[in-house]
């Protein structure tokens, strides 16, 4: 295995973490079903990449976009975080107050939609439907980007921001305040019942998943150094969400867990299969690609009937001085 | 000053007036009015479909009133959401159990407690040595709740795996985790084991006799004969009366609309 391929491995697993332990903390420990994650992914790369690049007139004026501050690191991702953030705001003011949940997934499902189609076609907004290239990557200015030290550099801060990003998503999630955010996914009208205020809570957590969303973004753009339309579509949402399904709600190892396993291990796989000429071959064109869907599809319903609780499932939460 | 004192505490604790509730013009709750004496168990009783049950999740602020005002310890908390009520301690449980099945019995009770210092984002990301202390002394606090009702043998398991009437012992312990001033009782009684109907019936009357102020829905006449102070009989969205039940036993039309039997 070459060293490209195995930074490239690990990169993509270190964003997918991140994603996933704030896509956890949404819908496993909170019960939002956010299906327009990627959306807040998708923001925090743009705004990482806007934050990164030069104005737009340099490069022969090849690509239109707004911003072109050119920060250096580590603003694009401090940036990306917290446009993350900022999206969650409105987005939640809307979708959250009144909406019973399962209006919630439905609204935020044709959010993600519609957030991709104006994006596509505003052409001078974000690059529209060619979307961003060559976003600088962090210290690209001091070290080569296509050498290998890089490489092993990226893989590096990625993996600082994954230990951050389960340090605060642990901390949450094992606190009072998560025992409370458990509650609420539970049984809200009995939440509100006993003093504790649902709108806020989901905002407070619409929020936190938004800015992590958001790094994860910004951590990927300053990787593959580009950014369109066509990588945020709303069905990769849904594999963050068989990812969390296949790991165990509620459960941060878990997150991991999902995230190694489907986005990363179950996508490379059916991608390494679409690289066999032998298989590759076999039917139509993009027979492979679209078995992949299928597959996915099959996944998250084979272990919502087999083994909802996932592969790690939510911990029982003892203390100590109680019975076994 | 012990007279001004006596009237104080003789004020009405809750005051509920002309609380109307309307369903796409079905009048689920017609107009009815009613107060709750402090220190004493009030019983709200009635036919199926009286409205009893939406009357008490118009008072805890689950369902809002279309008309009417309620006043609780002097203040108008008619527009308060139903958080903001159980901040104020008004307590209600819920007519089907409400527990939090994944959550262990333990932690439902846990969870009501207010003044955890670990109970906000902050507390959560300041880490466990910011909140722990509080954290231990409301584990004792609710341990010492689940030995009062006998249920310290069942503190890790988890609350959905629990019997009926257990469901119902840990709604009411979650509520007196709040530290109640008035709590709403919908209906405790119901699908619950006989031997456990008289351990609640117990713990209620210990409560009272601790101070707390209930307001209950509840079928079983029996139970709201040993229980209440004062019962309210409702029909059709209305309340058509109210006393001992010995003094309703003898009003006919109330015997005609609810007491036959």
């Amino acid at each position: 295995m070459n060293t490209f391929y195995a930074a490239n491995l690990l990169i993509y697993a270190g964003i997918d973490i991140i994603a996933c332990l704030a896509l956890n903390l949404q819908f496993g420990v909170s019960g939002i079903v956010n299906f327009s994650f990627i959306v807040f992914q998708a923001v925090g790369a743009y705004a990482a990449a806007v934050l990164s690049l030069p104005p737009d007139t340099a490069n022969g004026g090849f690509q239109h976009y707004v911003g072109g501050l050119q920060l250096s690191f580590p603003f694009p991702w401090i940036g990306g975080a917290i446009a993350g953030g900022l999206l969650a705001i409105p987005v939640g003011f809307v979708v959250l107050r009144k909406l019973r949940s399962d209006y919630q997934a439905i609204a935020l499902l044709v959010l993600s939609v519609i957030a991709n189609t104006v994006i596509t076609n505003a052409d001078k907004f974000l690059g529209g439907a060619a979307g961003l290239a060559l976003v600088p990557p962090p210290f690209s200015d001091r070290i080569d980007p296509n050498s290998e030290g890089y490489q092993y550099f990226y893989v590096g801060i990625t993996a600082v921001a994954v230990v951050i990003a389960f340090a605060l998503v642990n901390r949450v999630v094992n606190s009072p305040y998560g025992r409370s955010l458990r509650a609420m996914r539970e049984r809200e009208d009995a939440a509100a019942a006993i003093g504790k205020d649902p709108v806020r809570l989901k905002m407070t957590i619409f929020i936190v998943g938004g800015v992590i969303a958001g790094l994860s973004g910004a951590i990927l753009v300053g990787f593959i150094q580009i950014w369109a339309p066509s990588v945020w579509l709303y069905p990769e949402t849904i594999i963050l969400f068989a990812a969390i399904i296949v790991g165990g709600r509620g459960n941060n190892i878990g997150a991991i867990l999902g995230a190694l396993l489907v986005p990363v291990g179950f996508e490379e796989v059916t991608r390494l299969l679409n690289n066999n000429p032998n298989i590759a071959n076999l039917g139509p064109p993009n027979l492979i690609s679209a078995l992949q869907w299928v597959a996915i599809g099959l996944l998250i319903l084979g272990f919502l009937w087999f083994r909802p609780q996932g592969v790690r499932p939510e911990p029982r939460r003892v203390f100590e001085g109680g019975p076994d | 000053m012990s007279s001004a004192l006596t009237a104080q505490t003789d004020k009405p604790m809750l005051v509920a007036t002309d609380i109307h509730r309307h369903f796409e013009g079905m009048r689920a709750v017609d107009g009815v009015s009613l107060e709750v004496s402090p220190g004493k168990i009030t019983g709200l009783i009635g036919p199926n479909g009286a409205g009893k049950s939406t009357f008490m999740a118009v008072l805890a602020g689950t369902l809002p009133a279309t008309s009417g005002t309620i006043v609780f310890e002097g203040d108008d908390i008619t527009h308060l959401p139903a958080y903001q009520r159980a901040r104020r301690r008004l307590v209600r449980t819920f007519q089907l159990p409400s527990e939090f099945a994944q959550l262990t019995v333990l932690e439902n009770l846990l969870v009501a407690a207010p003044n955890n210092r670990g109970d906000s984002l902050f507390g959560a990301l300041m880490g466990k040595r910011y909140w722990v202390d509080d954290e231990h002394r409301l584990i004792d606090e609710a341990r010492g709740l689940l030995k009062r009702f006998g249920m310290s043998a069942k503190e890790s398991d988890y609350a959905g795996t629990m019997s009926g009437g257990q469901k119902r012992l840990i709604e009411i312990m979650r509520a007196l985790m709040l530290h109640p001033r008035l709590l709403l009782l919908d209906e405790p009684m119901s699908g619950v084991h006989p031997k456990i109907v008289e351990e609640i019936q117990f713990y209620l009357q210990d409560l009272r006799a601790g101070g707390l102020t209930i307001l209950m829905v509840e079928h079983e006449l029996h139970m709201v004969e040993r229980l209440c102070d004062t019962v309210v009989v409702m029909a059709q969205g209305k309340v058509i009366g109210s006393g001992t039940m010995a003094s309703l036993r003898k009003q006919p039309e109330i015997v005609d609309a609810y007491l036959v039997g």
